[in-house]
């Protein structure tokens, strides 16, 4: 059983190695190491790593991106938490609501929103121009400002984690608890909520790397009021000349130190206690039937959220989308931008089709490699699976342009031409560096919801004699069936809008969706730039509207049980 | 054990690309040397019986502009293929950079003249070849060839022209030179695109340096940032701050410009006599390519007159000085309009320092 799963742990381990170290191990080696070449090895080079002291930049950029992350964190947890609590425990007319706005957001990327909320709140945006609100330029341009944005666009991730958590109700250890005296919220503060803690965990960790690593954010908002953040300072350090491989792998170095710090509080805080609960004595939660005025409370508060949080940025882009005009203040409708963005032979539909089919590709493959990551987290004893737990996360926080920098280093080697492997100038090498950038979502869902699975579920199971395969289909997969479509759509859906690695990555004369946007943005085409977004996004959520659908069409007529 | 076999497996992989990296850099150092006589080989290995190149591959561009157009245009002119790779600067020096020991680009087409410049240094970029049209280059054109003759301009547009909302103020009021930027009347008022990040920003910021030279120029950032100089990270962000009023003074690149007035933004171009700062555009062949006298004919094709007005007419991409005689410019743009570029080889070696102190001051 322990060679079994060291050989499993192993192998996973490898195969991260590729997708995840190995590329970024390429950038963090140039400090001392520029260009990879043993003959300009200069280990005295490593001073580098302490100019974070030196730099004015460096420093302010560190200790920004803490700052910001760490708000960002704590506010979209609580935020990401109130709001998967009421959508689970109450049934509201604008509850599903809730589920979707988190779906669109999570999906979109984040130089799309932060668009928006620059046509919304710039000095002429539609703030001002059309609803009168003063002021609002200055709220965007600050830090509170910043963090608000960041909040609305980094807590879907933690809520589908959250929410997968409290679909299920520990309902023999509450009973136990109020039969003891403990009042509904003492039952809820001393068992229910500390048995979410591995969820609340994988959501904090979600939110903060996600937020630390975020360059379309700091491109769009923070940059404009001296704010700058260590994703824009790798960025600042590639454009240097001649480029410097070595700045951006130790400022790399320090995000991958932010994440260590923060894997080591969270082990720190969880120790090695147990919080599985998932047995005879747990209920599926059913959404409660609230009187008629706490009703209208909560989807007043849904629908006011919503409005804010996707109405405000994909509105105004909507808005803008109507317009070939650079401000609000000078709206002129138009269908311009339409007609040529629905042209047949156009760009867009081309790299529409491109993402869309890399996109497919990475999430089957992210969901398998992201299953079996999830996995030895949960249930192996693999004595690595702490650093195979770290790389995934670096794979989310170091920003896509570094590794994807990475990527041309390893994977545009003469001597893997003859094998067949030199993958840079081919689609193939988007599919790795898409599943490398999906697995840690996939993988933080899952893991959310198979500590909930004790593992005596799956040893009674192998104890009346099925092998893995049968264990994995008869048990783990009909409980996790909520997590993994939860998993795979949202793989999916960021694979589709992943900028920063297909600009660095992408074939001559091979398009994606994410960056024809960018580039009509580039070139001012700031309504064709919209419009692509709406066509692009619609075309997408349609497609994860009807995969969802699909994968959960048996579930729901067989009213199966899931997590 | 396993971990240990775990750790082997990444130290090997490590080791071998270090290693293959450390190999294939001696080898195309030593390639680099030979590059005239090895492409000289190659064409003649893959001549057709009238003496034209046969081409086995499309030739790979790497570019930053008129990536809808160009590859026809040659095409239409030769009957070669063509195939490019667009990205801003930044992106584009980055993969050249990182496919350094197997570099799979023919040409590079930026607006980063000081960047292709430093390529040169290590032997990345054929040097010494002059192509037939650079004999109708224009004056100004002529002296931003450097002597190694590593790259070719094809055009210069200004990076900044100074521009001004035509609702904040007039004539009188407006700024009409660069120096005008730092009196307090502007203070709070004035942005650009970051010289760190947007291509076309360091030159305007080199050019600005060299000309009042290197103290002063800082002095008079120093001045600027002092007074609340907003820097944007590229300029459609500066154009945006400009229309919806965050900012009412810029330096913003031209063609932005003009599209901004084309608009009906209430904008107003001023050219400062002393010189808008300008960005260049070359052609540079890679030293290593296998496809040199196509690569050879498609930088003479861009010295052409008839290829560079068609450029011009393209569009908003077509807002630049053409490189050699015998181009009208766009009808729009201002006919006295004269530019002013930093010597290359300063540009290219203050590169990394004026980045540096511009991203380290911003933040003051």
């Amino acid at each position: 059983m322990k060679l079994r799963e060291n050989i499993a742990g192993s192998l996973i381990l490898a195969i991260l190695t590729i997708l995840v170290l190995l590329p970024l191990l390429t950038v963090l080696i140039q400090v001392v190491c520029p260009g990879l070449s043993l003959e300009e090895l200069n280990l005295g080079n490593l001073n580098l790593v302490l100019d974070v002291f030196v730099r004015p930049l460096w420093r302010r950029a560190f200790i920004n991106s803490a700052s910001m992350s760490l708000c960002t964190t704590i506010a979209g947890l609580i935020l990401a938490g109130f709001l998967a609590q009421i959508r689970v425990k109450y049934n509201f007319p604008l509850a599903k609501l809730l589920d979707i706005v988190s779906w669109i957001l999570m999906i979109m990327p984040s130089f799309i929103l932060a668009q928006g909320w620059v046509f919304f709140a710039s000095g002429n945006g539609i703030a001002r121009s059309w609803l009168h609100i003063e002021g609002m330029n200055n709220f965007l341009f600050s830090f509170p400002g910043l963090v608000t944005v960041m909040v609305l666009c980094k807590y879907p991730m933690a809520y589908v984690a959250i929410k997968s958590a409290l679909e299920w109700y520990p309902a023999r250890l509450v009973h136990a608890a109020r039969l003891n005296g403990a009042s509904p919220f003492k039952a809820w503060t001393s068992v229910q909520l500390p048995l979410c803690m591995p969820a609340y965990f994988s959501a904090a960790m979600l939110i903060f790397m996600d937020t630390v690593g975020d360059y379309g954010m700091s491109s769009t908002i923070t940059a404009v009021y001296s704010f700058p953040t260590l994703p824009y300072t790798i960025y600042s350090a590639i454009c240097s000349s001649p480029v410097r491989f070595d700045m951006a792998g130790v400022l790399s170095l320090y995000l991958v130190v932010m994440i260590v710090i923060a894997m080591i509080l969270q082990f720190y805080m969880m120790g090695r206690k147990r919080f599985d609960y998932l047995d005879s004595g747990t209920e599926q939660v059913v959404p409660k039937k609230v009187s008629r005025s706490a009703s209208a409370l909560l989807s007043a508060v849904s629908g006011i959220f919503s409005l804010v949080a996707l109405g405000i940025p994909i509105g105004s882009s909507f808005i803008m989308s109507f317009s070939n005009s650079f401000s609000i203040e000078r709206f002129a409708f138009t269908l311009d931008n339409y007609k040529n963005v629905l042209q047949p032979d156009g760009a867009l539909l081309e790299g529409i089709r491109n993402s869309l089919s890399l996109a497919a590709v990475a999430a089957v493959v992210g969901l398998i490699l992201g299953f079996a990551v999830a996995y030895t987290l949960t249930y192996s004893q693999f004595k690595l699976k702490r650093l195979i737990d770290m790389l995934t996360l670096v794979a989310m926080a170091v920003p896509g342009v570094v590794l994807g920098i990475g990527y041309i280093f390893v994977w545009n080697q003469k001597w893997l031409q003859p094998l067949g492997l030199n993958l840079y100038g081919k689609p193939e090498i988007l599919i790795l560096a898409s599943v490398a950038s999906a697995v840690p979502l996939i993988n933080r869902v899952l893991v959310g919801g198979m500590s909930k699975v004790p593992q005596e579920l799956l040893v009674a199971s192998q104890v009346q004699g099925a092998r893995l395969g049968k264990r994995l289909k008869t048990v783990l997969l009909p409980l996790l069936h909520s997590s993994m479509v939860s998993a795979v759509l949202a793989a999916f859906g960021g694979s589709v809008f992943n900028l920063a690695i297909t600009t660095i990555l992408y074939p001559p004369n091979y398009s994606t969706l994410p960056v024809y946007i960018s580039d009509s943005y580039n070139d001012l085409n700031f309504g064709y730039a919209a419009a692509a977004t709406m066509v692009g996004g619609a075309f997408i959520i349609a497609i994860m509207l009807l995969l969802e659908f699909i994968l959960n069409f048996g579930k729901r007529s067989g009213h199966a049980d899931n997590t | 054990m396993k971990r240990i076999l775990s750790l082997g497996l990444a130290a090997c992989m490590m080791a071998g690309l270090t290693a293959c990296g450390s190999s294939q850099t001696e080898t195309t150092a030593a390639a680099d040397q030979e590059t005239t006589t090895a492409a000289q080989t190659t064409v003649q290995e893959s001549s057709a019986a009238d003496g034209t190149p046969v081409q086995t591959e499309p030739l790979l561009v790497y570019l930053n502009d008129f990536d809808g157009v160009i590859g026809d245009l040659f095409k239409e002119a030769t009957g070669y293929d063509v195939e490019v790779v667009v990205g801003n600067g930044a992106e584009t020096m980055s993969r050249i950079e990182a496919e350094k020991s197997n570099p799979q680009w023919d040409v590079v087409w930026i607006d980063s003249m000081y960047d292709v410049y430093n390529l040169s240094k290590d032997g990345s970029l054929l040097i010494g070849w002059e192509p037939e049209n650079a004999a109708g280059l224009t004056e100004f054109s002529k002296t931003l060839v450097p002597d190694n003759k590593c790259f070719y301009p094809t055009g210069t547009h200004a990076a900044g022209v100074l521009v001004y909302r035509s609702d904040m103020y007039d004539e009188t009021t407006a700024p009409k030179s660069i120096e005008d930027l730092t009196d307090e009347r502007f203070a709070g008022q004035v942005g650009m695109a970051d010289p760190g990040v947007a291509a076309p920003a360091y030159p305007l910021a080199a050019e600005i340096m060299y000309s009042m030279g290197m103290e002063q120029g800082q002095e008079y950032f120093s001045t600027l940032f002092s007074q609340g100089l907003k820097v944007y990270p590229k300029n459609p962000q500066v154009v945006q701050a400009l229309a919806s009023g965050e900012i009412s003074v810029a330096l913003l690149q031209e063609s932005n410009a003009y599209e901004m007035v084309d608009s009906g933004e209430p904008i107003t171009i001023v050219w400062p006599e002393e010189g808008a700062p300008g960005s260049t555009r070359v052609a540079a062949i890679n030293a290593s390519t296998d496809q040199m006298e196509i690569a050879q004919m498609f930088v003479n094709f861009l010295l052409d007159p008839d290829t560079q007005q068609a450029l011009v007419n393209t569009g908003d991409e077509g807002f630049f000085e053409p490189s050699v005689e015998g181009v009208s410019e766009k009808a729009e743009r201002d006919p006295e309009a004269t530019l002013a570029v930093a010597d290359v080889e300063w540009g290219a070696e203050n590169e990394a320092d004026i980045k540096a102190w511009f991203a380290d001051m911003s933040i003051q």
